[in-house]
């Protein structure tokens, strides 16, 4: 028997059994649930464009709502309610008080609060500009057929050459910020379903009887194959709800960088999920009790956060040690996609930063063989490494 | 057959073993005995390489075990363990499968070995739904399932009731009998003594005494007499040298005879004594031979 063959059947067995598990089933199910929710509900909760409502002051309030519609053009039409108010003051504690989302005054401009959408402020001024411009051509004399030719200008369109909307930076970064988490929360996830996994074969005596058939780096690699092929599976699936959502509400454009941004996440998924889960398995081999678990794993959950808190403060702006960081396998898992979805890497950062990565999985994975080796078959209380290493020979 | 030369390992300032060698044949069914702590499940454990000898080697048809060897050897760990979750019959496929048979084959034998030990309606069972016992039956369908060239077997008998040992034994019996090297270890000797034509005692890391139980019985420096002598003084055997009363019950006694003493000659002191009604010599049981051999 090959060794492929071997390793792909320890592979299915710790998928099939996980995927069959109802704690599997429920928090996937949970998990795509909260995506959907998280999506959803700032749509149900924040008004949209419908229902916008404007105070007037000083001007007809129904010619300014009409001109606002007029000026939307042929884009979802929003209900826009003027609102006429008797005195600027007035119109002002309308706005406080929320009653309306922005205020025209005539001869003066737009008033609005923080809670004011950006386009509505746009809208209300072009409309007030109008507005004004229409009378004032008017007291000049001028018919209304002549007015409504002198402001039909058709060159002022932004058209966009190469087809993209235009680069919306808060796109870009909430994109990455959105990456880094899932691969933050999906590595240490996964991470802990192999500590657990080791811990569970230590603890009920079975490894004895499976590394006494293969032997334990393919039994280790098995695992993280099978768990990390699992995990990929779940976050794909979780990734296409989430996109489908984001296109039927359209609560955000995705930026340029979304499509390169997907596929560094699933290659650095690949890639950290390798990396720490051969190391949660060895920290896993080195303790007999699940209670024990997570102080064995304790430091490396660390080094995992703090390559988390790196690439959460690089949205900031690049600097030499993140750079640096995004090329060091400990912490490229979460820096090098987060600045690949920034747009700030260059090729040859990628290129250095996956050619180290991969150089420290196979490194990593052959001391964590060891260790696991070493670990695995030793009961009783916690083994320190260098114990465990040293009893493993070859 | 499975050689095991020299075999030494140290844990720490503890030497777990300090030269041990055994030899099992395919068709033979070895007992390996030994106190707690002699260092039987070390032993065991060095075949399938989950113990590192610090020197000394095991060879299985003259040559050291490859990973691919291992393969065709089935084992049964003294801490019993398998996957708590996975339904029966897969679990034990899915060792058929790791020790290299294809799916199929896989699960018709461990189908075949579920129906043997009456399991055949637990199939779809998970491991943790079964009794104490079951579970020791599924065990060792998982160490049988691929056919095994050798056998390993760490206290098999430990646990089970009176039916399950029975069972145990035969099942054990026939594997040999079939072609298979067997070698398990066992704290019941009268049960080893009946199953077993040869054993290995060992104690404190190197063996104390090999071979066939029924010369290790003979070969033993002492015998049993029983003796009824009616009408004899109470005190007719003190002139005798050599033998040394173990029980007496009326006319009735027990003795301890070392192997140097005739026994014609114990006869006729005892007929010289009074009326001679039985006189019966047998060599020790395998249990004394073992105690003699793991005194200190």
């Amino acid at each position: 028997m090959t060794n492929w063959r071997t390793l792909l059947l320890i592979a299915r067995r710790d998928f099939v059994e996980r995927i069959k598990s109802r704690a599997f089933q429920i928090s996937t199910a949970l998990t795509v649930v909260l995506v959907l929710a998280a999506i959803i509900l700032p749509q149900v909760f924040t008004p949209g464009q419908a229902g916008w409502r404007v105070g007037v002051v000083g001007t007809d309030a129904a010619t300014i709502a009409a001109s606002i519609v007029a000026l939307q053009g042929d884009t979802d039409p929003i209900d826009t309610i003027g609102i006429p108010a008797a005195t600027r003051e007035a119109a002002i504690a309308l706005l406080e008080n929320g009653q309306v989302d922005a205020v025209v005054v005539a001869g003066e401009g737009v008033l609005t609060t923080g809670g004011t959408a950006r386009a509505l402020a746009t809208l209300a001024s072009g409309a007030l500009t109008a507005v004004e411009l229409t009378e004032r051509a008017a007291s000049l004399g001028l018919t209304p057929q002549l007015v409504s030719e002198l402001l039909s200008l058709g060159s002022n369109n932004i058209a966009s050459i190469d087809g993209a909307a235009d680069n919306d930076t808060t796109g870009a970064e909430t994109l990455a910020l959105f990456t880094t988490i899932l691969l933050f929360v999906s590595i240490v996830t996964y991470g802990q379903w192999i500590l657990i996994g080791v811990i569970e074969e230590k603890s009920n005596r079975v490894v004895e009887v499976v590394v006494g058939t293969v032997p334990p780096r393919l039994l280790l690699s098995g695992k993280v194959l099978g768990i990390g092929v699992l995990g990929l599976i779940q976050l794909i699936a979780i990734g296409i709800v989430a996109f489908i959502a984001l296109a039927a509400t359209d609560v955000a454009n995705l930026p340029d960088t979304t499509g390169a941004a997907v596929v560094a996440t699933a290659f650095w998924f690949f890639l950290g999920f390798a990396f720490y889960a051969t190391a949660y398995a060895a920290a896993g081999s080195l303790v007999s009790r699940q209670e024990e678990a997570q102080n064995a794993a304790f430091p490396l959950t660390l080094v995992l956060m703090s390559a988390y808190f790196l690439a959460t403060f690089s949205i900031s702006g690049d600097n030499p040690i993140i750079r640096a960081a995004s090329l060091l396998p400990p912490f490229a898992p979460m820096t090098m996609p987060m600045r690949i979805a920034l747009g700030r890497a260059s090729a040859s950062e990628i290129a250095i930063s996956a050619v180290l990565m991969i150089v420290g999985v196979y490194v990593l994975m052959r001391v964590a063989a060891r260790i696991y080796r070493g670990g695995i078959l030793r009961a009783g209380g916690k083994i320190r490494i260098n114990e465990a290493w040293r009893s493993s020979e070859g | 057959m499975l050689e095991v030369i020299d075999l030494k390992k140290n844990y720490g300032e503890i030497a777990a073993l300090r030269g041990v060698n055994l030899r099992v044949a395919k068709g033979q069914l070895l007992g390996f005995l030994g106190p707690n702590g002699a260092g039987k499940t070390t032993t065991m454990r060095s075949v399938f390489g989950l113990v590192a000898p610090d020197s000394g080697t095991v060879l299985w048809q003259g040559k050291p075990i490859a990973e691919r060897t291992r393969l065709r050897f089935g084992y049964m760990p003294e801490e019993r363990g398998l996957y708590p979750r996975m339904r029966n019959l897969e679990q034990v496929a899915y060792f058929g499968m790791l020790h290299g048979m294809t799916r199929h084959a896989a699960e018709a034998a461990a189908a075949m070995w579920l129906q043997q030990f009456g399991l055949g309606d637990r199939a779809t069972d998970r491991l943790e739904q079964l009794s104490h016992g079951n579970q020791q039956r599924l065990q060792l369908a998982t160490a049988l399932v691929h056919s095994p060239d050798l056998l390993v077997l760490d206290e098999p008998f430990a646990g089970l009731d009176p039916l399950g040992v029975g069972a145990m034994g035969e099942i054990l019996a026939s594997q040999a009998r079939a072609g298979t090297a067997v070698i398990f270890s066992s704290h019941q000797l009268d049960l080893v003594e009946d199953l077993c034509e040869d054993v290995v005692i060992i104690n404190e890391g190197s063996v104390a005494l090999a071979g066939a139980v029924r010369r290790l019985r003979s070969a033993a420096p002492h015998r049993h007499v029983r003796l009824e002598v009616r009408g004899a003084a109470p005190d007719w055997l003190d002139a005798f040298h050599g033998a040394e009363v173990l029980s007496t019950n009326g006319d009735r006694t027990r003795l301890d005879v070392s192997q140097g003493v005739e026994l014609g000659a114990l006869l006729a002191a005892a007929q010289d004594a009074g009326d001679v009604v039985e006189f019966s010599y047998e060599p020790p049981s395998l249990n004394e031979v073992f105690l003699a051999a793991v005194a200190r």
